[in-house]
């Protein structure tokens, strides 16, 4: 209790109610500006967390990311072109809806799903995660090598079109891992002699590059063409919530617990759980033919379950240290920079940092709802924002946070190689999530392994000896044998059909 | 540019085995079997399978040229923008520090905008105008070391 009261004399101050604020602000900005997605505008924020307080720091990437999936929604629904990946999956359905007349519904259903769907995978995060981290304090290197394992996994087959390129993203990610003193051995790999590469790839110019600039350069290669004709006139978006909430409350309800149960996955995000929730909800539907024409049924369901994937994420980020999307990648970096190391010890040491950051989590979700209805309001001077001068700009912004990363150009050229590749990898098909769940995870999948070997003297039996770590291990089994046979029999229907 | 999988397979193979054959030297730690080599041979094996998959399926299909290009190059003055786009951050990157931040950013900004077609006067007034925004934040709010170059300081 005593840590709870003193969590809120945390957040009940001026700096970090502002701060919240503002990252609530800019997150609804970048997020309604299509082509910048939640992951941006994380990356775009860390160069600025690296000068505050912890809660602050965290508070904002949380409030932000939160923002910026919901803020998704709307040229998605306006303009028929998702703010975010995460939004994606339901897109066509909402702008449907709006051509039919109906944006404000769609919108306000955005909106109220988005904020309990956040709010139900909160509750999840705060009750499981320190049940959780009790179990972990029992984990060895063992349990911990197939947790890695089990997040790399996920990373490669959920959401990638190809598993092979998936695959690729993921060893670049590890190979980019391996460089510098950082291992084991602490021997100098892959630094070709150089200085700065000792310490190892800085991960936040790798992150701006990956995600901004690649990005950049895909706009500037466009020419940056103005969006076509917005079709804005959106009336009252509360005056449909009763009616909708009372309507569609098993979609909701299934679409929080699927997010839920997608984002504590370790290694599977947001934009996963949306994808998977419009299925699950076309499947189930009393009405699978109104799919598609317009119809609020899925939008409810993917829009509860990708704001709900989003808290829930934090669960294994913050239990075990393995990020569960793309975003809490970028929070993990952060949480080491503030000295608040991602594991079971946080709890222990640190309870009033975590139900801090709980709080926050709360806050960030209630306040979507007047936050969100004032940028749906300001939803057509945003949409009219031309990208051809706002893209310069982030170029700007990306040199400038690379650069404060450590005071060096090394972190711009970082930058550089990164936005390249990344540049590179997206004309390929290549994604890039994968690649960066490599980058965080592999130093702990080596450590672990290499520890366990050397505690073991080298035998292998030892990964299954422990109990937890046997179940993981089955788990992992069951995943893989579940995604051969399913593409083995896709092939032999290909073959026979 | 779009490679074909026959093209990526046969970079892949090139990275992996290279990969391997530099992560074959690493010194071992004493007495261990396991050690910096392991992880990186793992990967390096890694790319070779992913390449191995790629080139069996890259000679399966129909051919296809090596390297394609994209829907996007085939604009005018697509690829100049992008060769443009990087020119701008090297040329950051060597002239912040002698130049000065303030300078440099306003040139690239005036370039950039220039090229996606703002008008004269909107360029100059949003490069000036995003410079001096930034330089306040980063440099005033968050005491990040931008270079000064030959500017002089500015009175905030």
């Amino acid at each position: 209790m005593d840590a709870i009261f003193q969590a809120f004399q945390l957040v009940a101050t001026w700096p970090v109610i502002l701060t919240v604020a503002s990252a609530a602000l800019f997150g609804l900005l970048v997020g309604a500006i299509p082509g910048l997605t939640a992951t941006m505008a994380t990356a775009l924020l860390v160069p600025l967390t690296f000068f505050m307080d912890p809660i602050p720091a965290v508070g904002a990437m949380v409030t932000c990311a939160a923002m910026a999936i919901f803020a998704g929604d709307i040229p998605g629904a306006l303009l028929r072109i998702p703010g975010t990946p995460a939004s994606a999956a339901y897109a066509n359905e909402a702008y449907a809806m709006t051509r039919k007349g109906e944006a404000e519904t769609v919108l306000g259903a955005c909106v109220l799903f988005s904020a309990i769907g956040g709010l139900f995978g909160t509750f999840v995060l705060i009750f499981a995660a320190p049940a959780l981290a009790e179990v972990a304090l029992s984990f060895s290197s063992q349990e911990y090598f197939w947790m890695a394992l089990l997040g790399l996994t996920c990373a490669v087959f959920l959401g990638a079109q190809s598993p092979v390129k998936g695959m690729i993203s993921l060893l670049i990610g590890l190979f980019v891992a391996t460089v510098g003193l950082n291992n084991p051995a602490g021997v100098p790999r892959f630094t070709f002699g150089s200085t700065e590469m000792m310490a190892g790839i800085d991960f936040i110019p790798a992150m701006i590059g990956l995600f901004a600039v690649s990005e950049v350069m895909r706009t500037v290669a466009a020419g940056a063409p103005a969006w076509e004709n917005v079709q804005v006139k959106v009336g009252n978006i509360f005056g449909n919530w009763g009616g909708m909430f009372t309507r569609y409350w098993r979609q909701q309800l299934r679409g929080n617990l699927t997010g839920t149960a997608i984002g504590i996955l370790p290694g599977a995000g947001a934009d996963v759980a949306a994808y998977v929730s419009y299925a699950v909800s076309r499947r189930f539907s009393k009405t699978p033919e109104k799919f598609g024409t317009g119809h609020l049924e899925g939008v409810v369901e993917a829009t509860s379950s990708n704001n709900a994937s989003l808290s829930s994420a934090w669960v294994p980020a913050l239990v075990f240290g393995i990020p569960g999307d793309t975003i809490t990648a970028i929070v993990i970096g952060v949480l080491y920079v503030k000295g608040l190391n991602p594991g079971p010890t946080l709890f222990l040491f640190n309870p009033q940092t975590i139900y801090a950051v709980f709080l926050i989590f709360i806050l960030a979700n209630v306040l979507m709802i007047p936050l969100g209805w004032l940028v749906i309001k300001l939803a057509k001077g945003l949409l009219k924002a031309p990208r051809s001068i706002l893209m310069p700009i982030i170029l700007v912004f990306c040199i400038v946070g690379a650069f404060a990363s450590n005071n060096a150009a090394y972190g711009i050229i970082l930058m550089l190689v990164f936005g390249v590749l990344g540049f590179f990898m997206e004309e390929n098909d290549i994604p890039i999530a994968p690649c960066i769940l490599g980058i965080v995870i592999g130093p702990l999948v080596e450590r672990t392994f290499v520890t366990t070997m050397i505690k073991s003297d080298g035998s292998f039996l030892t990964f299954v000896e422990r109990p937890i770590a046997a179940v993981l291990f089955a788990v992992l089994v069951l995943i893989w044998g579940s995604i051969l046979y399913s593409r083995l029999r896709g092939n032999r229907e290909e073959a026979t059909g | 540019m779009r490679l074909s999988d026959t093209m990526l397979g046969a970079i892949l193979l090139m990275l992996g085995l290279a990969m391997g054959v530099y992560a074959y030297g690493f010194p071992a730690i004493p007495g261990q079997r396991y050690g910096a080599a392991t992880f990186p041979l793992l990967i390096s094996g890694g790319f070779v399978v992913c390449a191995i998959v790629l080139l069996v399926s890259g000679f399966r299909a129909s051919p296809t040229p090596l390297v394609m290009r994209t829907e996007w190059t085939r604009k005018p003055g697509a690829l100049t923008a992008v060769l443009i786009t990087i020119l701008c951050v090297i040329a950051y990157i060597v002239l912040a520090r002698p130049v000065g931040f303030i300078p440099t950013s306003t040139a690239i900004l005036l370039i950039l905008f220039r090229l996606l077609g703002v008008s004269w006067w909107k360029s100059i007034a949003f490069a000036i105008g995003a410079t001096l925004l930034t330089d306040y934040i980063f440099r005033t709010l968050l005491l990040v070391p931008l270079p000064f170059g030959v500017m002089p300081r500015m009175p905030w």
